[in-house]
């Protein structure tokens, strides 16, 4: 399964994240989640970045609406506009689920 | 001195109202008095992931078309209302000070005051009211 998952909070998602397996994942931050691409915590990076074999992505939209700029995301994540979300969701995912 | 309300906001802003509503409520102290026949003076805290509310150059407007919460901030410091933000969760989440919203922006006079949350507490115990969102 090629299985998109969105993350749009800060906190309580990291279990749900470790528990899913898929031949392709994408991890896409938004709202809420766009810390997890530009936040440390006690100098570590989120724990949702480790997630082996998954692609990051974060929106720039809700990255800038937040005070941040894409100069401050980590190296693991992709940034994206809406529009590249919708061509992710459409060409590269088969199911997408909003944790 | 009237009634002192402290509002201790602990969530991160956009994702949920609490923020919000949290800082707007403390801005209607002002003419709250009015009608209560009463001082109310509002003293905002930031803790917690609620001080991500305090980082500069927000762009809501931009893409949501509301009001910024950075905005909001910069209103209340034009007011003089006192706002204090957790210097250890600035720390555990390793926000600089630079990054934080800047009041003489507006021509504030007062700043975001950055103290130890053992100083929040102490407010919490000093101020008559304390609301939590």
């Amino acid at each position: 399964m090629r299985l998109g998952v969105f993350v749009s909070d800060l906190r309580g998602n990291e279990k749900m994240l470790d528990r899913l397996k898929a031949e392709k994942l994408g991890v896409f931050l938004v709202e809420n989640g766009i810390y997890h691409a530009v936040i440390k915590e006690d100098g570590m990076i989120s724990p949702l970045l480790q997630k082996e074999g998954a692609d990051y992505y974060v929106l720039t939209e809700d990255l800038q609406t937040r005070g941040f700029t894409s100069s401050e995301v980590d190296s693991k994540v992709s940034v994206v506009t809406y529009l590249d979300v919708v061509d992710l969701m459409m060409n590269d995912y088969e199911k997408l689920v909003w944790l | 001195m009237g009634k002192e309300i402290l509002f201790v906001v602990s969530r991160p802003p956009y994702k949920s109202e609490n923020p919000k509503l949290a800082i707007t409520h403390a801005m209607a102290c002002y003419v709250a008095d009015i009608h209560i026949d009463e001082e109310v003076e509002p003293i905002m805290a930031f803790v917690a992931d609620g001080v991500l509310n305090c980082i500069k150059n927000q762009r809501s407007e931009a893409f949501y078309g509301i009001i910024s919460t950075e905005q909001h901030i910069k209103n209340q410091l034009a007011s003089d209302m006192k706002m204090f933000v957790c210097k250890e969760d600035l720390q555990r989440l390793e926000i600089k000070e630079e990054r934080l919203i800047d009041g003489k922006d507006m021509g504030a006079e007062v700043d975001l005051e950055m103290v130890g949350f053992e100083e929040i507490l102490k407010e919490m115990e000093r101020c008559d009211q304390v609301m939590f969102f």
